[in-house]
């Protein structure tokens, strides 16, 4: 994997990135944010980091709470 | 935009054909994409339309001529996938395809979102229904730089695809038109693809994102409302401005107009001398007596309750149709995950300011049954809706910024009690935090005139009747002398407990039919000086923490079940009491007057 392969969690407002995985679970939070559109190869970017994590993916803006995030590998846009 | 590549047999085989039943068509998408607002459109039958995900919830028929076929048409609950764990929501729409509910499915797509929408499209081609896609909003995703190659796609899909701007009815035409020509679409499936990947590489062969950004207005309001530094000042405004425009307004100006004015100074006093001419005092007390269909029926209905729901629809369909409420979650999301909830529960909890019943549908877009159970629990017990809002500003918005701030605090507390103790004692798990935030728009004036009419008039139709059927109940109770007995039985609770004066107690039996028709009541007591400031507060408490109305314990049983409904019931009930006599007790022993 890339070296620039972040969770979005740790990403500041203003970075832009592409999804590389979506790490998997039990809870079917993988296939809910696939339905979303946040999927591999989606584009995204962060908007809000405080005081829940605020993004845009695709043409979709979407707030999710910290452990959705924390799934969401993104590789930057360098 | 008819497809060039029509699939062959469809020639022979014209889907619109004189048939034994209506051509059943289904209008299918993901939430918040207009179909609605389409169905409204095809059938000339308005369903509430707003900006949020999740406003339609159950299933809406309607009819529909398209040349000399006549066709149902079926508005569906919002989805977001059609496989996978799904909401309540979505499986009210995965079940009606399921049973064959839909002959036809037109799919209206937000033309931003064509990659999502693809992943739907390629989920619903499963189904192995004739289909038609329709990208709506194209005008806002061109503004955006989204262009579409739509004659590409529809070859490639095998199926008319169609770009409309439905709240000004571009594309209808030729929604109708294609309905003939709709046709199985060819998707993931016939290409041996996952949806997934057929979506992301459709999507790159026929859509094109220029780099176009919002104005600069736009740009800087989306992230006022949505950071806590500007957005929490925009949120007290926003609350300010409903107080103003609904309590002083709507309680205050208007209710005196009509309550003092119209009712007080010409229709009680002309229904008197009219009544004053029937020989039989029984029937002249019914309509204009103390329990008087007239002087105390309608004048709670029209003249205290109407001003005020009138007012708060208008200012909650301004804040729906404008995208606001679910920004809202953001900043609500810990405090809810607090109660075993997540931030989405925002949407029910807000739309229960509107009308709990309601409210207690759109439960359904959340994802887990505790989740569920807990929204429904705190919608019974602390979420007034506005025909109690209304009174509950009437009376206390006359006595002290005090004395309202109390009942919410205390309201409030308890709410968030009850949902945190719900949350550990339940069984079960809430879910994930993701919602989608809708644009925001300046709302049309006239899906906002519309809606407000609407909902005024089914205020009307619902309350009204009760609101009769309750003052010629408690007329009933008192001829019989019941309403004494049951004001004396209730004595120890009402008078010893709560510290109220007897006759609230008849107030509290008209709260069990509604709470806005209990608080009705009081409004009257606490204007004729029958209630002390403090009574007053402790009374509106416990009528706010009582279940909101009938229609509302129907609906909660219906959701359900009776059993849980029942239980819901007892404990709110119990709740409402018990607070309101330890408010009570702590009031006198701070000596607070207000």
């Amino acid at each position: 994997m890339s070296r620039s392969e972040q969770p979005l969690v740790q990403l500041p407002p203003g970075t832009r990135g592409r999804v590389s995985r979506v790490t998997r679970d039990l809870t079917g939070r993988t296939e809910r944010l696939a339905a979303l559109g946040v999927t591999r190869g989606a584009t995204v970017r962060v908007l809000q980091t405080f005081p829940g994590i605020v993004f845009e993916c695709d043409q979709t803006e979407l707030a999710v709470e910290r452990t959705v995030a924390g799934s969401i590998l993104v590789e930057l846009d360098v | 935009m008819s497809c060039p590549h029509a699939i062959p047999d469809l020639r022979s085989t014209p889907l619109l054909r004189l048939r034994a039943h209506p051509l059943r068509i289904a209008l299918v998408g993901n939430p918040n994409v207009g179909k609605s607002v389409i169905f409204g459109r095809l059938t000339g039958r308005y369903v509430t339309v707003s900006n949020y995900p999740g406003t339609t919830v159950a299933v809406t028929r309607g009819r529909a001529q398209v040349g000399a076929e006549v066709c149902d048409i079926v508005d569906t609950p919002g989805v977001n996938a059609l496989e996978g764990p799904l909401s309540e929501d979505e499986k009210v729409t995965r079940d009606l395809l399921r049973s064959g509910g839909a002959e036809l499915v037109v799919q209206v797509a937000d033309a931003r979102n064509l990659r999502r929408a693809l992943m739907l499209t390629s989920q619903l081609a499963d189904f192995k229904l004739p289909m038609i896609l329709v990208l709506n909003m194209i005008d806002e995703a061109r503004g955006r730089g989204v262009d579409i190659d739509a004659e590409g796609l529809a070859v490639e899909l095998g199926i008319p695809v169609i770009e409309a701007v439905a709240p000004e009815g571009r594309g209808m035409g030729e929604l109708r038109d294609a309905l003939a020509t709709a046709a199985r679409p060819r998707a993931a499936r016939a290409r041996g693809q996952s949806h997934l990947h057929w979506a992301d590489d459709t999507t790159q062969r026929f859509r094109t994102v220029g780099h176009v950004t919002l104005g600069r207005f736009r740009e800087w309001l989306n992230r006022a409302v949505r950071e806590p530094l500007t957005g929490i000042p925009i949120l007290l405004a926003v609350l300010y401005v409903t107080y103003l425009v609904v309590g002083v307004l709507g309680a205050q100006t208007l209710v005196n107009l009509l309550e003092k004015g119209l009712f007080g100074t010409y229709l009680n006093p002309w229904a008197t001398d009219l009544a004053a001419r029937i020989p039989w005092a029984p029937a002249r007390d019914f309509l204009v007596g103390q329990y008087g269909l007239v002087t105390m029926g309608m004048t709670y209905a029209i003249a205290i309750v109407l001003p005020v729901v009138t007012t708060f629809f208008l200012v909650f369909g301004f804040l729906e149709d404008s995208g606001y409420i679910p920004r809202l979650a953001i900043f609500s999301d810990r405090l809810f995950r607090a109660m075993g909830l997540n931030g989405k529960a925002v949407l029910p909890m807000v739309l229960g300011l509107g009308c709990d019943t309601m409210a207690t549908m759109t439960t359904r877009i959340l994802a887990t049954p505790k989740e569920r159970l807990i929204a429904i629990l705190l919608l019974a017990l602390g979420v007034p809706c506005s025909a109690q809002l209304a009174t509950i500003m009437g009376i206390l918005g006359g006595i002290s910024f005090l004395a309202l701030a109390t009942l919410f605090g205390v309201v409030l507390t308890q709410m968030v009690l009850v949902g945190f103790l719900a949350a550990r004692a339940l069984p079960g798990d809430r879910s994930d935090f993701v919602m989608e935030l809708p644009p925001l728009r300046v709302p049309r004036l006239r899906n906002l005139l519309t809606k407000t009419v609407l909902r005024v008039r089914w205020y009307l139709g619902e309350a009204v009747p009760l609101f009769l059927i309750g003052t010629a109940l408690l007329f009933v109770l008192d001829r019989v002398g019941a309403l004494a007995a049951l004001a004396s039985a209730a004595r120890p609770i009402v008078t010893g407990l709560l510290g109220l004066p007897p006759k609230a107690a008849e107030v509290f039996v008209m709260g069990f039919l509604r709470r806005d028709y209990g608080a009705a009541g009081l409004f009257l007591m606490a204007r004729n000086g029958s209630l002390t400031h403090v009574q007053a507060v402790v009374a509106l408490t416990v009528m706010t923490l009582f279940v909101p109305c009938v229609a509302n314990f129907l609906m909660i049983v219906k959701e359900r079940g009776l059993r849980i409904g029942l239980a819901i019931l007892a404990f709110v009930t119990l709740i409402a009491v018990g607070t309101g006599a330890v408010l009570n007790g702590a009031l006198g022993a701070l000596h607070v007057s207000f």
